[in-house]
């Protein structure tokens, strides 16, 4: 029983960074209309650069944290402009086309990962960040809880009731669900689309960095890969849960986190993510337009 | 139905006007003017370009040639948002209220721009739609045809509008609600906001405007006081079925 509520904690934790992720995916969804299932590919580049300035400054947490989070939000500030210009463009909302943007450039950042930094082998974060030489942060008999997981899921907690939050009670969080259910319809009632859209995507891009920071503490350490990894994961939570549904996402990524812990705690660490997938086949086969609904 | 007085100040006015989709023309050589305190009614069948008019003052389509001006300010191709904060909103075709969104935040979504005194606003349009306070919660999918209808005419009061633009309201309702929508508009009009309706419910329609404007592919066939329009034979004989 110990073992069963240690890996459901554990789970919580790692479906906390799924929750992060799957939010910021679903939200660029909802109000910026784009696909960008590159997005944790980005995520685990802010992770890089967080990495980075840690080495440049003598692990200066504060330094490394803010460069994690600043890169995420500069780096989707910077290339929203290509993605709402596809959108102007074509004048209505072209899902297809977004996506093509977003694999270029989920390549483009794993590439670079993979030839410029650290020669390609995996990164390491500094134990003062990831609070690893300090044992346990909480323990009960079995149950032990790490600094990375307790603040994931706290993080992860306090986040995403922010998030919805701002989505159900303030103006900007109006115009977002406004959008996301009729951009048409938005556009006739005088809501700035291009401008709210940017919104997202600075917003987004505070989520993804934080989540690097939280994966960076958890993990660890990160690789190259890591990024499309963590992409199709997410991609599937969303389909699985329902395109575009908050909720769902919220429900299905902790599930997931749940899972993956429970098969490794019983079974085996390196078959967590095909049992996963697996099990995402089979909820995709029943339920083709997601467990909680499509919400676009 | 009572009739306001009406100034000589134009509110707005098109010039010229000539709007495309792609190899659609959609309007051709559009001109028409909308004076302070009047109610102007766009008479025309499906796909004359009633629509079209209207989305493209409120700055949605791009304007090949032509000018629109309102208050005397070039407005042509000006984006939406900027237009709706200079005074103006529209009441779309089919409604456009947001069915998974609650009453009230359809009704704030009108003063996006400028939530300032939209506390007294939402009192305002509450005690003159009262059916509306009582849904306030409810979600507006759940609302029947006319209180969608209602919810955005007074989500366009929201934006505290010189101007409403109001695009066949009466269409799917009960004759008596659409009478009662008319006289919400005439009402309305009667508090000092002017109106361009758009509508195929022509005899209705022009009972309660001023004057009005007949189009047909694209094009304004014959314009005049509201009177003339409803004496007029062609238009008795092609709209009014005598
Ligand atoms: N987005 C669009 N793309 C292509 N053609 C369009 C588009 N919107 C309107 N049209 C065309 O422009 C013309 C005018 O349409 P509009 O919607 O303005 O007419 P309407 O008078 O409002 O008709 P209805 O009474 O049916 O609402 C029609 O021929 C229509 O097919
Ligand atoms: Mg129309």
């Amino acid at each position: 029983m110990e073992i069963f509520i240690a890996q459901v904690i554990n789970g919580l934790s790692l479906g906390s960074i799924y929750v992060l992720l799957v939010t910021g995916f679903n939200l660029l969804l909802l109000v910026a209309m784009i696909i960008h299932f590159s997005f944790p590919v980005v995520v685990v580049f802010s992770m890089y650069m967080a990495w980075i300035v840690l080495g440049l400054t003598g692990n200066n947490i504060f330094l490394g944290v803010a460069a994690g989070i600043s890169s995420a939000i500069l780096f989707n500030i910077i290339t929203a402009p290509m993605f709402q210009h596809i959108m102007k463009k074509r004048g209505e909302v072209d899902i297809n086309s977004t996506m093509v943007l977003s694999m270029g450039l989920g390549m483009i950042i794993t590439d670079f990962l993979s030839h410029s930094i650290n020669s390609g082998f995996p990164i390491a974060f500094p134990d003062n960040l990831t609070g690893r030489a300090a044992g346990p942060f909480i323990q009960f008999g079995l149950i032990s809880m790490s600094r990375g997981a307790f603040l994931a899921l706290t993080v992860g907690i306090v986040f995403v009731t922010g998030l919805f939050w701002l989505l159900y009670k303030t103006k900007q969080g109006r115009a977002f669900r406004a959008i996301a259910e009729d951009p048409n319809g938005a556009k006739l009632v005088g809501l700035p689309i291009l401008k709210t859209g940017l919104q997202s995507y600075a917003l987004t891009g505070f989520l993804g960095g934080s989540t690097a920071i939280l994966m960076a503490i958890l993990l660890g350490s990160a690789s190259p890969g890591l990024g499309d990894q963590l992409g199709h994961k997410v991609l599937a939570v969303s389909i699985i849960a329902g395109l575009g549904n908050l909720k769902g996402g919220l429900i299905v990524g902790l599930s997931l986190g749940i899972l993956e812990a429970l098969v490794q705690g019983y079974w085996t660490g390196t078959w967590s993510n095909a049992i996963a997938f697996v099990i995402m086949l089979i909820a995709i086969l029943v339920k083709p337009k997601g467990i909680f609904g499509m919400k676009l | 139905m009572g009739q306001n007085k009406t100034s000589d100040k134009v509110i707005l006015e098109i010039d010229n006007l000539a709007v495309s989709y792609g190899h659609v023309n959609a309007l051709k050589d559009v001109s028409l003017t909308v004076n302070e305190g009047e109610i102007v009614v766009l008479i025309g069948a499906n796909g004359a370009g009633k629509t079209s008019i209207m989305e493209t003052v409120l700055g949605v389509n791009q304007v090949d040639s032509g000018t629109i001006k309102f208050q005397g300010k070039d407005i042509t191709n000006k984006p939406a948002d900027k237009i709706v904060r200079s005074g103006m909103f529209l009441v779309p075709e089919g409604r456009g209220v947001f069915s998974s969104m609650s009453v009230t935040d359809n009704l704030l979504l009108g003063a996006h721009h400028n939530l300032k005194g939209s506390k007294e606003k939402m009192d305002y349009v509450f005690s003159s739609f009262p059916i509306l306070g009582e849904r306030k919660d409810q979600v507006a999918g759940t609302l029947s045809g006319g209180e969608r209808q209602m919810l955005a005419i007074a989500r366009a009061l929201m934006s505290s509008p010189k101007m409403i633009l109001v695009d066949e309201p009466s269409i799917g309702l009960a004759p008596k609600i659409v009478n009662d929508i008319f006289e919400i508009l005439v009402q309305l009009n009667s508090e000092g906001y002017s109106i361009l309706l758009s509508e195929q419910n022509v005899y209705k329609a022009l009972k309660c405007a001023h004057r009005g404007y007949v189009m047909e592919t694209g094009k304004i066939l014959l314009s005049g006081t509201s009177e003339e329009l409803l004496n007029n034979s062609e238009i008795r004989k092609a709209y009014l079925g005598a």
